[in-house]
């Protein structure tokens, strides 16, 4: 491995480059100090004018971890980087996060209990303790929300085969609502559900109106869908409404309406990992034991596009890249892309042996 | 069928070229040629995009394609046999 830093511009995929750098071990702010809170020994260093990061990543440490997140961006932004870390901790993390539980911007906590938890748990990682709670719902601008993330720690990632998702059983479902009439929620179910009945009966959206302390500092709603496939593979989708005081105020009805579209979208990506939780998959194949990975996805993001390249520059693989076209009798929506590599046998030193 | 497999010939290296860019060792030769060929082929986009993309925000979430219209009744059956309603391979089974 390179023993001299890589070097990045612009703040995009910033936090893909924390966190590959910190597993890689190569040399290379409120998400910043998150990173320090997890680890032991990092060297972080800022320029005056603030335009040059220095990092140097130290030990994955984990533990009891509690971080109030900027509300520019919600939880979901600092958790999709504490997912990939904490398995690789020394001691099994337990990080409360407050900050906004929802916006539309980022992939909400509701969406990543669902989807990104079961994309790890194929992987090996799962058992008692893995578990992420929403305490207190927080909507955009104001925040207030605060979840629990509970991860135990492994050695090893078990490598994957994940070539067929099966066919979606049942969708399931969250309307939330906080600060607003509970109505709210009841109308985003039924329009959802107006869409997504012709295709399936089996579908359950639950409504959750929290209320007093637990609802945060600032109104709205939102929704988020989980296509759930015999095969445990998970697609979703969600929207929320706009924070307060931004933009054009949206009715519940479009709002459910608008995102069982958005499900249906991503079925037709389709693929054994929904499409915001491709980059989580495709690092733990490449953490994998030294045995062949494959997972199947939709059509990759930009997002993931860059991830792969960062793949390529700290830990030096590459993807064998295929595509797979739908026979054409089948209607199983577009192109799907079949990832394989052969992970780099990463074990966990930070793990004590017992 | 034979013009759904050309097809997806053609698209595997591209894929790989749009995501790595043209570092593979064999390709990067073709590449050259081509380049001088006329300076008709697009030469690796990665770099192009690279400077648009670097101050955007930072966010995993991939758009959807606007061009899905999913109120038409054709874009419904698209994926009807994504779901157990749909119609079953041979040799397949409802468990």
């Amino acid at each position: 491995m390179a023993s001299h830093g890589l070097m990045y511009d612009g703040c995009n995929f910033f936090r893909q480059r924390l966190v590959l750098s910190t597993l890689s071990g190569n040399f290379e702010a409120s998400f910043i100090r998150l990173l320090d809170k997890v680890t032991n020994g990092s060297r972080i260093e800022i320029n005056q004018t603030g335009t040059v990061l220095f990092y140097q990543p130290g030990l994955l440490f984990g533990g009891a971890v509690e971080h109030d997140c900027n509300t520019q961006r919600s939880i979901g932004y600092y958790l999709e980087a504490l997912l990939m870390l904490a398995p690789f901790m020394k001691t099994s993390l337990k990080a409360t996060l407050k900050g906004v539980t929802n916006d539309p911007a980022d992939p909400t906590v509701d969406m990543l209990k669902t989807t990104a938890l079961p994309v790890m748990k194929k992987f090996g990682i799962d058992g008692e303790g893995f578990d992420l709670k929403v305490v207190k719902r927080g909507m955009a601008p104001g925040g207030g929300g605060e979840v629990v993330f509970t991860c135990p720690v492994r050695r090893i990632i078990r490598p994957v085969q994940l070539t067929d998702p099966g066919k979606i059983k049942r969708i399931r479902g969250v309307a939330y609502s906080v600060r607003v009439s509970p109505q709210m929620a009841n109308r985003i179910v039924d329009s959802a559900r107006s869409v997504l009945n012709k295709f399936i009966p089996d579908i359950y959206i639950h409504t959750d109106h929290m209320k007093g302390p637990n609802s945060g500092k600032s109104p709205g709603f939102g929704l988020t869908l989980v296509a759930e496939t015999l095969n445990g593979c998970f697609l979703s989708a969600e929207m929320s409404s706009m924070p307060q005081g931004q933009g054009d105020t949206v009715l519940p009805e479009d709002l459910g309406r608008n995102c069982a579209k958005l499900l249906l979208e991503e079925i037709h990506r389709g693929g054994c990992v929904d499409s915001s939780n491709q980059s989580l998959a495709l690092l733990l194949m490449t953490l994998g034991q030294q045995d062949v990975s494959k997972v199947l996805l939709g059509p990759l993001s930009p997002y993931t596009i860059e991830f792969l390249r960062h793949i390529k520059d700290f830990f030096q693989i590459m993807f064998k890249i295929e595509v797979q076209t739908p026979l054409e009798d089948e209607s199983k929506g577009g192109d799907k892309v079949l990832m394989t590599c052969v992970g780099v046998g990463y074990s966990n030193i930070n793990k004590t042996l017992k | 069928a034979s013009q759904a497999f050309l097809r997806q010939q053609e698209a595997a290296p591209n894929l790989r070229k749009l995501v790595y860019g043209s570092v593979l060792g064999a390709e990067t030769g073709d590449e050259e040629d081509e380049e001088e060929l006329g300076g008709l082929f697009r030469v690796s986009r990665p770099q192009k995009s690279k400077k648009v993309t670097a101050d955007a925000i930072d966010c995993s979430r991939f758009n959807p394609d606007t061009s899905h219209d999913w109120d038409l009744e054709e874009m419904l059956n698209s994926i009807r046999d994504c779901f157990v309603t749909g119609k079953w391979e041979e040799g397949e089974d409802a468990e």
